[in-house]
C-alpha cells in the first residue's frame, strides 16, 4: 500500500470533532507559552536594558551583571536552558507544573534577546535628547520614560512581534519535557497510531499558520511605525 | 539540594568533543545552506514570476516553521514512502535547508544593498560584467553580508542542540548520556550551558578577527 492510500485511509479517522479540539488546545497551549513567557520576557528586558544605562545605574557593578547576564544567556540554546530550568526546579523540590517551567524558559531566554532589542532601541535616540533632558533637571527615570522610549518604540516594537513568532517555533522543544503544545499533540496523535505524515504534516502546517498570522501583524506595526523598513528576519 | 561538580568533571572531555562536533554540523549546514542561499537570492532579485513563487514558498515554509518539526517530518514521515534516514542524515538534511531559507533571505538584503549609482558608475567607466560583479557588487555584499552571514553561522551553533532529541551524539547528546549515567543533572547541564557560552564567544571573536583580516569588517559579530 503506497503512502497515499495510508494518508487516504487514515485522514477521515484523523480529522474527527475530538482530535481538532484536541489540536486546538495545543496551539493555545503553543501561543499561552510563547505570548506570556515573551512578555515576562520583555518585563525583564526593559529592565536589563534600563539598568546597563548609565544614565540611570550609576553603579558599574550592576551594569556588568545586566551584561553578563544578556550575553550568558542569548547563548545558551533553548533546548539546554529548558533541561536546566526543568532539572533546577526538581532539584529544589519546586513540584512546578508542566507550563510554569515551559514560561520559565521561554521568559530567561527571551530576557536576554528582549534586552539586546530594548537597548537597540534607546541607542537609536540621539545623545543629545538625554543631554539636554538632563540638563533641564528632569530625572534620569522621568526623562527615559517621558523622552527616550517615545521615540524608541518603533525600533522595539516590530522586531518583538518577530520574537514571540520566533519563540512560538522554539517551544516545539517543549514537547521534550511533555507540555501538551502542537509538537507533542502531533508525537502523541502518532504514537495513537496514526501516520507520522499526517500527523507532523498538520503540525507544520499548524505552525506557519501561526507564525503567517504574528508576521503580518509585524509588518503591519513595521508598516505603520517605522517610514524606513528595517529587516526582520525570524531566528530559527 | 548540594552540587557535586567533582563527580561530573571527568565527562568534560567527552562533552567538549560533542562540542567539536556541534561546530562540525552546523559548518556543514552553513555550507549547504550557503550555497542553497546563493541560489535562492540570484532566484529572487533575477529570476521571473514563475520562478521566484516556488522559492518564495520555500523560504516561508522553512522560516514559519519549526526545525524540530521539519526534522521530525524527515526522521518520522518520509520512511513511509520508504526513504529511510539515519539521525544524522535527518539533522543534517533539515539543517541545511532550513539555513538555506534563511540565507536566502540574508543574502538577498546583501544583494540589494548594492547601491544604483556605483553600478551607473561601473557601466560609464566600461567595466565588463564580470569586473561590475568582482569590483563593485561583490565588495558591497561581502561587507554587509558578513556580520549577519556570521551570526547565522552562530545562531545555526545553538540549533545544532536539537540534532540530540535524534540521539546524535553532539555536546547536548552527550550531556543527556552523561546525566542518564549519573543522575548529576543540574551539575551536567550547566556545565554545558558554560561550554556552549565558551564556545560561542571564540567563534564570535574568531569570526569578528576573519572578518576584521580578510574583508575589513568592523561589526561586531553575535
Amino acid at each position: 500500500m503506497s503512502a497515499w492510500q495510508i494518508l487516504a485511509n487514515e485522514a477521515p479517522r484523523f480529522f474527527t470533532w475530538w482530535n481538532m479540539l484536541f489540536l486546538g488546545q495545543a496551539v493555545l497551549n503553543t501561543l499561552v507559552a510563547s505570548v506570556v513567557g515573551c512578555a515576562i520576557g520583555y518585563a525583564l528586558g526593559f529592565g536589563l536594558a534600563t539598568l546597563r544605562l548609565p544614565q540611570v545605574m550609576p553603579l558599574a557593578a550592576v551594569r556588568t551583571v545586566a551584561v553578563l547576564w544578556v550575553e550568558a544567556f542569548r547563548r545558551i540554546p533553548f533546548l539546554v536552558l529548558l533541561l536546566l530550568v526543568f532539572f533546577v526546579s526538581q532539584a529544589l523540590r519546586l513540584e512546578a507544573p508542566l507550563w510554569a517551567i515551559a514560561v520559565t524558559a521561554v521568559a530567561i531566554r527571551m530576557s536576554a534577546l528582549a534586552a539586546e532589542n530594548v537597548r537597540a532601541g534607546y541607542e537609536s535616540v540621539r545623545p543629545q535628547q538625554w543631554e539636554a533632558a538632563l540638563t533641564m533637571n528632569i530625572p534620569a527615570l522621568a526623562a527615559l520614560r517621558r523622552v527616550v522610549l517615545p521615540q524608541s518604540w518603533r525600533v522595539i516594537l516590530p522586531p518583538s512581534i518577530v520574537h514571540v513568532l520566533s519563540m512560538v517555533k522554539e517551544t516545539s522543544l517543549v514537547s521534550q519535557i511533555g507540555f501538551i503544545e502542537i509538537t507533542f499533540a502531533a508525537k502523541m496523535l502518532t504514537q495513537r497510531g496514526f501516520s507520522a505524515m499526517l500527523t507532523y504534516g498538520t503540525a507544520l502546517v499548524l505552525y506557519f499558520c501561526v507564525s503567517w498570522a504574528l508576521a503580518s501583524l509585524a509588518r503591519a506595526a513595521e508598516r505603520r511605525l517605522v517610514a524606513r523598513p528595517v529587516l526582520t528576519i525570524p531566528t530559527p | 539540594m548540594t552540587l557535586q561538580y567533582g563527580q561530573v568533571l571527568h565527562y568534560l572531555p567527552d562533552l567538549l568533543l560533542g562540542a567539536g562536533m556541534a561546530l562540525w554540523i552546523a559548518l556543514v549546514a552553513f555550507a549547504g545552506g550557503l550555497l542553497i542561499g546563493l541560489a535562492g537570492a540570484a532566484v529572487l532579485t533575477q529570476g521571473s514570476l514563475w520562478a521566484r513563487i516556488p522559492v518564495l514558498g520555500y523560504v516561508r515554509f522553512f522560516t514559519y516553521t519549526p526545525q524540530l518539526v521539519q526534522i521530525f517530518f524527515l526522521f518520522f514521515a518520509l520512511p513511509e514512502f520508504g526513504v529511510i534516514l539515519s539521525p544524522i542524515t535527518a539533522v543534517l538534511i533539515g539543517m541545511t535547508l532550513n539555513a538555506g531559507a534563511y540565507l536566502t533571505e540574508i543574502e538577498r538584503a546583501g544583494f540589494a544593498s548594492v547601491p544604483q549609482a556605483e553600478l551607473d558608475a561601473a557601466e560609464t567607466l566600461g567595466f565588463s560584467r564580470p569586473q561590475t560583479v568582482w569590483y563593485v557588487i561583490a565588495p558591497h555584499v561581502v561587507r554587509t553580508l558578513y556580520p549577519s552571514l556570521s551570526n547565522h553561522y552562530i545562531i545555526m551553533t545553538l540549533g545544532t542542540s536539537m540534532a540530540a532529541i535524534f540521539g546524535v551524539e553532539e555536546l547536548t547528546g552527550r550531556a543527556l548520556n552523561a546525566n542518564a549515567i549519573s543522575f548529576r543533572s543540574v551539575e551536567i547541564f550547566s556545565i554545558t550551558a558554560l561550554i556552549y557560552i565558551a564556545l560561542t564567544i571564540i567563534a564570535s571573536v574568531l569570526l569578528w578577527g576573519l572578518g576584521r583580516w580578510l574583508f575589513r569588517v568592523k561589526a561586531r559579530v553575535f
